[in-house]
């Protein structure tokens, strides 16, 4: 799109070819770094506001991605019927309840005016991912809320019929592993479907990456309780899935870096303390070193159980820096007005 | 403008309530429910008064906010909040960093001013965020935050594309411009166009306004100020990415960036729909690859 007329150049205090200002803030290491936009800003004033968002939603969408992939595997654990799986099984419901319940409490403390929590379930909205999430949460509390209580029930021997609640279980856990789906990638739409330039440049990219982020450390956390309970056939099944996710994610996440750098809105990333989470937490612990001890492990023949537990470990901690990296860095870039300006250039946007 | 017939029908100075339609004498257009009413503020008019803020403030009850001198040009508003619906914004187009100018360009064009306010958006990314149903479309096509419905839980503030909608830290609620709501049902003109003294706020109905806006820009090129284009008028910057319209929209002689516009913003739900089948189908792949890597001896 062209302004018709004739556009100056802005001259006075917007001229950064005068005063070029480093965009790593205080330690102006800008060698490596090129900025797509470079055009004038409003006294270095943000365009876009960043969101309220903070740890506590960050933790949400962790342990909500978490426990939704736990359901989906524990389901999946349970359809195959193989009895290595019991424990799996059990702990992947278990770790789906403890998300439903870990969950609305960091969401409704994330809240400006919490006593109106319930506000949420006062319509439904298709265009709004959180309304969209709003319901999934409900969704997904209910059902592997009923799955967990029917496995305790039938675990505590209760049987009003013949195998009453172990059918129950696994009846329920098929909507349950749906809604979990739903839980481990809805958030990034959530994220996406806003204007800060770090959430929105990768709609599609970063779903894909939080729902195999949140499949690899779900799997992760179900191999380390498999190790507790010493079920070592299905803990190296579980480890071999949960490399192949932990790969799906690392790929997702090298796309989207190009995606970000290409589109000029990882400004935010290259501070020192978002470049040392995101590349130090996020991408080497949360990917490369478990990826590098697995496969460490399968090529020494028979599986150290110390290296195994260090993979799963990193992958988790590396789960949980991701989110909290991409929710603090995404704000950063919202309040940097070049990464916005960036990517609302005519043709660019996403 | 001329004065309106009407306005020989109240010569008194002291009124005990509203005149009706008092928006007829005062902008020209009655306010009819079902109508789409907004703002063109063109800004080659903008004088920097800030009559618009402080009207906006005084109708609203709005505190004021960051008592302090920010050192950009005449602007210590800094931008819109929770507490500024309206913000005058100064551009300083003479001389070159510390260097001090020593040529000028005719006419006014070397100090930009413009009167920013909520865009109200034809497809509001803020009210397509909103949980709760808070964020609703009235009667009069504006864009308006119901503040006993409202939990604050800051979604639209990231959703627009404009950086409009502030979250109070004293309410713990979304607020911005409500294209004076209450003022509309009462059949006045919006506080801040009403008391613009240069008629560079003018509200109406948005044919009319979208009209008179592109007859102005004729007439600015007419008169040699070829750099004059409308942002946010339907095919124009600022009325792109799905957003449709803006219902209240500009006037500039420079590019978007220059007032802290988004030259091509975008509709943020747009990107729903994308992520959410994305993410889905990655998780149903890897959930496919589990069943073969997870097959046990049963």
């Amino acid at each position: 799109m062209s302004y018709p007329g004739k556009i100056d150049a802005v001259s006075g205090p917007l001229d950064r070819s005068e005063k070029p200002r480093s965009p790593y803030g205080r330690t102006g290491d800008s060698a490596q770094f090129r900025r797509v936009y470079d055009g004038p800003t409003y006294y270095g004033r943000n365009t876009v506001k960043p969101s309220p968002f903070d740890w506590k939603i960050a933790t949400y969408i962790f342990v909500g991605g978490l426990a939704g992939a736990a359901e989906i595997i524990a389901t999946l654990a349970d359809l195959d019927g193989d009895p290595e799986y019991a424990d799996t099984v059990r702990q992947g419901r278990y770790l789906a309840l403890a998300g439903t319940i870990a969950g609305p409490p960091l969401l409704i403390a994330g809240l400006h005016t919490p006593s109106r929590w319930f506000n949420m379930l006062r319509i439904f909205r298709a265009t709004s991912p959180m309304s969209i999430g709003s319901w999934i949460l409900t969704a997904f509390g209910g059902f592997a809320t009923v799955t967990a209580a029917a496995h305790a029930a039938d675990d505590a021997g209760w049987r009003p019929r013949t195998r009453f609640f172990r059918k129950a279980a696994r009846l329920m856990q098929i909507p349950a592993a749906i809604a979990g789906a739903g839980m481990s990638v809805y958030t990034a739409a959530l994220l996406a479907a806003t204007s800060t330039p770090l959430w929105a440049a990768a709609p599609r990219l970063l779903a894909a990456r939080f729902g195999a982020a949140a499949m690899a450390a779900a799997s992760a956390a179900l191999s380390l309780g498999a190790r507790r309970r010493r079920r070592y056939a299905a803990a190296e099944r579980l480890e071999d899935f949960f490399a192949l996710a932990t790969l799906t994610e690392a790929l997702i996440a090298r796309n989207a870096n190009t995606t970000f750098r290409e589109k000029g809105v990882d400004d935010a990333l290259h501070m020192p303390r978002y470049r040392a989470a995101y590349g130090g937490g996020a991408e080497l612990l949360g990917t490369a070193a478990p990826l590098g001890l697995y496969v460490l492990n399968r090529l020494s023949g028979r599986r150290s159980e110390r290296l195994a537990w260090a993979g799963a470990l990193a992958a988790i901690a590396g789960s949980a820096i991701l989110r909290l990296t991409i929710m603090y860095a995404g704000n950063e870039s919202a309040r940097r007005p070049e990464s916005y300006l960036a990517m609302t250039q005519p043709g660019r946007s996403p | 403008m001329a004065i309106h017939p009407r306005a020989r029908d109240f010569p008194q100075s002291e009124f005990l309530g509203p005149i009706p339609d008092e928006s007829e004498i005062t902008a020209g257009t009655r306010i009819v429910p079902g109508r789409s009413y907004g703002f063109f503020t063109d800004t080659t008019r903008c004088i920097g008064c800030k009559a618009c803020e402080s009207a906006c403030k005084q109708w609203n009850a709005l505190p004021a906010d960051n008592m302090a001198l920010t050192g950009d040009s005449y602007d210590n508003t800094g931008a819109l909040s929770a507490s500024t619906w309206r913000h005058v914004s100064f551009i300083e187009m003479i001389g070159s960093g510390d260097a001090r100018a020593t040529e000028m360009a005719p006419y006014q064009s070397n100090w930009l001013m413009m009167s920013d306010v909520c865009k109200h958006c034809h497809n509001a990314p803020c009210l397509e965020a909103c949980p709760t149903g808070a964020l609703f479309r009235t009667e009069f096509d504006t864009v308006v935050v119901q503040q006993d419905i409202c939990n604050g839980c800051g979604y639209c503030v990231p959703a627009c594309p404009f950086g409009v909608v502030d979250l109070s830290a004293v309410d713990g609620k979304a607020h911005k411009c409500t294209l004076c709501y209450d003022r509309l049902k009462g059949g006045l003109e919006p506080a801040c166009a009403k008391a613009c003294p240069t008629d560079s706020i003018q509200f109406g109905e948005i044919g009319d306004l979208q009209e008179s806006a592109h007859r102005r820009v004729e007439e600015l090129h007419a008169r040699g100020v070829s750099s004059a284009y409308l942002y946010g008028a339907p095919g124009t910057p600022g009325a792109t990415g799905d957003l449709g319209h803006l219902n209240a929209f500009f006037l500039l002689t420079q590019r978007p960036e220059v007032y802290n516009l988004p030259p091509a913003p975008t509709r943020a739900s747009r990107r729903t729909a994308p992520s959410l089948l994305s993410g889905l189908a990655t998780v149903a792949g890897l959930a496919a690859a589990a069943m073969v890597l997870l097959r046990g001896r049963a």
